[in-house]
């Protein structure tokens, strides 16, 4: 595999995604016109840009990345602009604005490299903190939050002396900053976490002074997000840290006490909290309140089952039925129009990510390199999985994007810094 | 729109995800050093030292004589491996057949991950492993 090889399949990739938007106009009777078109520039504008930002800045790095991503974003894009065309027109433009923010960050680590993040992490710590209480603004002011399907994640952004609003969720990129604070942490501690200095029963600690700031840190965010009723990233931001710090320390038994720590907390939450309760229910019977609680679960099953093996065909089915199919249930219309295939499709492209992602973290000799790497891809790894498990009703549905294939300018944002950063990671490893 | 042309283009579309992925899948295996370019069977013609530090011979032609694989300055095959014996094992082909011995090494000699005891025949695409140094026979 060489440069020129993923130049060849980002290109497989623009064409795959007009594809699709030429089939969804010809089943809906319309000709063709310069959506398919815009689509293929879009597409080849942004992975391309990327693409000749590794060639310039990171000509080693790993040539698979970006065409699995891309890969993703086609297919979600699709049916984005199959439920929403104008939608579509829009999630063009963050495309093309996540492509600048990725050619931008390898520019910006071209000499110095990843490692320069490292010695910076109390300033990711506190940006991304930062980030997580901007929707705690008041509304008064300019730059203030805004709640959305109950929970309070938006940030509005009144552009001055206009009536513009811009809207961005900025939990999104504060996951990606957190990452890089945890690996920066991890790589200087991870020798002390893993030796263990006092034992309680047959549990064993390490010393508390090094498990104490990444605990504080991973609490405060913990806590925010709880505030802000968002179970999803609290779920994920956790899972993240238990999974990071099981790669730095190899020691089982952070595994197993963050699971333990999971489900009392659920029971916690299914206690105390109205809104946990609800979404348990419309988990275990989404048909018990069908027009309530249940009603977004119940479509994308109704959508999944009526895609059956092949789908309905793109632009065929009825995904727009489906509330938020455009992001959080992008998985439950590729279920309707492409059917079990384009769903299976779907998924083995998040496990070619992700064994892409952790092959470079192994193959990383440098820790803080290596806990970036695996992290970051835990990260779309466990996102991918808590969102598409709660749409096929294996978990209660947590409300995350689907990383890649949501619409949104924030959720591809973050997974263009993703890309930038393990691009990076992994062509410093070979030099 | 008739429905069969639809479907066609469905199914058609659906091979082309697939198409891709089967792409992607091939060079991930090319990629982590899957064995999918060299089959298994007769004809072994070299030995390669495929993870190691190797100061001679990363990569030779297998002679009927045979090669020493070890620490010594001496071995054919030099390798920089502290669970290494100076002269740990030889490798030799005789009459088209490739056998590995070991040389009476303190850490022994593994084929496929098994320890030998006597003279063992092996073919294209096993493995022997000296110490922390991993060799294929190809």
């Amino acid at each position: 595999m060489t440069r020129n090889a993923e130049a060849v399949l980002i290109a497989a990739v623009a064409t795959l995604a007009s594809i699709g938007v030429a089939m969804v106009q010809f089943a809906g009777g319309t000709w063709l016109d310069a959506d398919v078109a815009l689509t293929f520039i879009a597409f080849a504008f942004t992975f391309g840009l990327i693409h000749l930002a590794f060639r310039a800045w990171a000509p080693n790095a790993n040539p698979l990345i970006l065409p699995i991503a891309g890969f993703l974003a086609a297919v979600g894009f699709i049916e984005v602009f199959r439920i929403d065309p104008s939608l579509a027109a829009l999630q063009r433009w963050w495309l093309a604005i996540a492509g600048i923010s990725a050619a931008l960050v390898v520019w910006l680590l071209r000499d110095s490299g990843v490692a320069v993040l490292r010695r910076y992490r109390y300033l990711f710590l506190a940006a991304a903190i930062g980030l997580l209480l901007l929707p705690l603004l008041p509304e008064s002011w300019p730059i203030h939050g805004a709640v959305v399907n109950g929970s309070r994640l938006w940030v509005r952004v009144t552009v001055p002396f206009t009536d513009i609003d811009l809207s961005f969720q900025p939990g999104e990129v504060a996951k990606v900053l957190l990452t890089i604070f945890l690996a920066s942490y991890l790589a200087d501690r991870s020798e002390a976490m893993a030796t263990v200095s006092r034992s309680i029963g047959p549990i064993r600690l390490p010393e508390p002074r090094h498990l104490g700031p990444v605990l504080v840190a991973a609490g405060a965010a913990f806590l925010v997000l709880m505030y802000q009723r968002d179970l999803g990233a609290s779920l994920l931001l956790f899972a993240l840290f238990i999974g990071m710090l099981y790669a730095a320390t190899g020691r089982g038994v952070y595994v197993v006490s963050g699971l333990v720590a999971v489900v009392v907390a659920g029971v916690v939450a299914y206690q105390q909290f109205a809104h946990v309760r609800v979404r348990i229910s419309a988990w275990l019977d989404p048909f018990a309140d069908f027009t309530g609680a249940g009603y977004q679960t119940a479509q994308g099953l109704f959508a999944m089952g009526s895609g059956s093996l092949t789908g309905s065909g793109l632009g065929l089915g009825r995904p727009d039925l489906i509330p938020e199919a455009t992001t959080d249930f992008v998985f439950a219309a590729v279920g309707e129009e492409l059917g079990l295939a384009g769903s299976i499709a779907v998924i083995t492209a998040y496990a070619l990510f992700v064994t892409v992602g952790i092959g470079i973290a192994l193959r990383c000799r440098d820790r803080f390199r290596k806990y970036l790497a695996g992290g970051l891809t835990i990260l779309v790894g466990i996102q991918a999985f808590l969102i598409i498990a709660g749409v096929v009703r294996v978990l209660p549905i947590t409300g995350l994007t689907t990383p890649l294939m949501s619409y949104g300018g924030s959720s591809l944002l973050a997974s263009a810094l993703i890309l930038a950063l393990l691009g990076r990671a992994s062509h410093e490893e070979r030099v | 729109m008739p429905a069969l042309i639809l479907n066609a283009l469905k199914i058609l579309f659906l091979l082309l995800l697939f198409l891709f992925l089967w792409q992607i899948a091939g060079a991930i295996r090319v990629h982590i050093g899957g064995r999918g370019s060299a089959p298994r069977g007769k004809g072994a013609t070299e030995l390669v030292v495929l993870r190691g530090d190797v100061t001679k011979g990363k990569r030779v032609k297998l002679r009927g004589s045979g090669h020493t694989v070890g620490r010594s300055p001496d071995a054919d095959i030099i390798i920089d491996d502290p669970y290494a014996s100076d002269f740990h094992a030889r490798v030799s082909a005789e009459n088209g057949q490739t056998r590995v011995e070991d040389l009476g090494s303190t850490n022994g000699t593994y084929v496929n991950g098994r320890r030998i005891t006597a003279p063992t025949g092996v073919v294209k695409g096993d493995t022997v492993q000296i110490g922390k140094t991993m060799l294929e026979i190809r």
